[in-house]
């Protein structure tokens, strides 16, 4: 039976009620929501749980909506899961990002929950998902801190708010957060697939990151010069064009042959700042973009194809895709969003436009995508 | 002396994968995420304090010993 889905673009009493009425009977045992900033969080959290009250409820803000085929604003969109896709799931929320992060009392949940700790559960039955304050600028702590601690695979994405970045709350069973992230431990039982693409190849050029502050997710040099005249020199181009060039030529960490993407997102004074952590002496990839539809739709067709049929959907019975709000925003562009939307049009699906991807670290300009068999 | 940090690096994914492929080639993943690139070492590398300091700090945060 496929993963249930639905979406609302109704006012906030209306739209949760529309997804209830979406999904039908019996309750699921998880809900997954992203829901556009037009909604109070708080009030569209505690709704949810109130609709929801035997399921674990979490969820998040967004810069855009996905479902089964539809890229939209405005809208609130849910994924119910029920027990022919998890047989058991926990959620926990990691509070205080912008402090020292401790994982111990949301390991201690889950672990509680679970009846053993994180560390002993098999990374094949049991898939994270963690939904991240977008604007806590913690994503790479988090996620160190949690593949520090256990081999199970957490994928999730940054919270977005329509690209007004005032407020990115995460929420969990009706409590709404911020400077924090909410985690769900899933126990699948079929199996799960993450799949995370990009659009694009390296041009064969390389920056080394040799000054950078860190913290601020700066580079002050590349290849010892001012890191905007080294990326410019990369492309050929002078300094005062390569701000322009940001979007199609972002930087990638390349590990096994695949590129760990750091978007650019502005020049100040020779100095570039980064959607994402570089650390000195990090040796870096300059991109260049390629086909969004295109290798997405390849993507997944290759799951199809793994999954064994080449007929509709396959044996995929949902996902949920984390996709870049700059992937967004170029499909905008280029009047695309139909194309995109199309390869999932048989997928039952739910996703969002987010600030950044989670995937063994942070990332950017992906779709992160968790794909329940 | 020579090859420590490629010994170091090959025993904290030994220890952490514990022969899964899997999980080895995460923890690498986690390794160069984390400024550790093991692929920049051979049994050739110079066994720079530095790097055997941070190959030690690495080791520790994801609980293995070398």
């Amino acid at each position: 039976m496929p993963v249930r889905t639905a979406y609302s673009t109704k006012e906030l009493g209306d739209a949760v009620s529309d997804l209830k009425k979406q999904c039908g009977a019996p309750q699921p045992r998880v809900v997954i929501y992203f829901g556009s900033p037009k909604y109070d969080p708080r009030e569209l959290s505690r709704q949810m749980k109130q609709c929801f009250p035997e399921a674990c409820v979490a969820g998040c803000s967004s810069a855009g909506e996905i479902a089964s085929g539809n890229m939209m604003s405005g809208s609130v969109v849910a994924m119910f899961l029920d027990e022919d896709i998890v047989e058991d799931a926990a959620c926990a929320v990691v509070g205080n990002l912008s402090a020292e992060i401790s994982m111990a009392d949301a390991f201690a949940t889950l672990g509680r929950h679970f009846q053993a700790p994180l560390a002993s559960l098999d990374h094949e039955k049991y898939v994270g998902l963690v939904l991240v304050d977008g604007l806590s600028g913690a994503e790479e702590r988090l996620m160190e801190k949690l593949g520090d601690a256990t081999d199970i695979f957490f994928v999730g994405g940054s919270a977005g708010d329509d690209l007004k970045f005032q407020s990115t709350p995460v929420s969990e069973n009706g409590k709404t957060y911020s400077n924090a992230a909410v985690l769900v431990l899933l126990r699948v039982k079929r199996g799960f697939e993450i799949v995370k693409t990009q659009s694009f190849r390296t041009t064969g050029k390389t920056l080394v990151a040799t000054k950078v502050e860190e913290a601020h997710r700066q580079v002050i040099e590349f290849n010892h010069r001012p890191a905007l005249d080294a990326y410019a020199a990369a492309l050929g181009i002078t300094a005062e064009e390569a701000p322009a060039r940001f979007f199609h030529n972002p930087l990638g960490l390349m590990i096994a042959g695949e590129p760990f993407v750091r978007s650019p997102q502005r020049a100040e004074a020779g100095t570039i700042f980064f959607y994402c952590q570089i650390k000195e002496a990090m040796e870096l990839d300059v991109l260049e973009a390629t086909d969004i539809v295109a290798d997405t739709r390849q993507a997944i067709a290759e799951r199809q194809a793994v999954n064994g049929s080449g007929n509709g959907a396959g044996s995929i019975r949902g996902l949920i895709d984390f996709q870049c709000i700059l992937r967004t925003l170029q499909l905008r562009d280029e009047h695309r969003c139909e194309q995109y939307g199309s390869i999932f049009r048989d997928i039952p699906m739910i996703g969002f436009s987010t600030y950044g991807e989670e995937y063994l670290g942070h990332v950017n300009q992906t779709s992160t995508i968790l794909l329940f068999r | 002396m020579a090859g420590q940090i490629k010994h170091m690096i090959d025993s904290i994914v030994e220890q952490r994968a514990k022969g899964n492929p899997t999980i080895a080639l995460t923890t690498k993943t986690k390794l160069v995420l984390k400024g550790l690139n093991p692929d920049r070492f051979d049994s050739g590398s110079p066994d720079d304090p530095a790097v055997i300091t941070k190959v030690k700090a690495i080791a520790a945060d994801l609980g293995v010993h070398v």
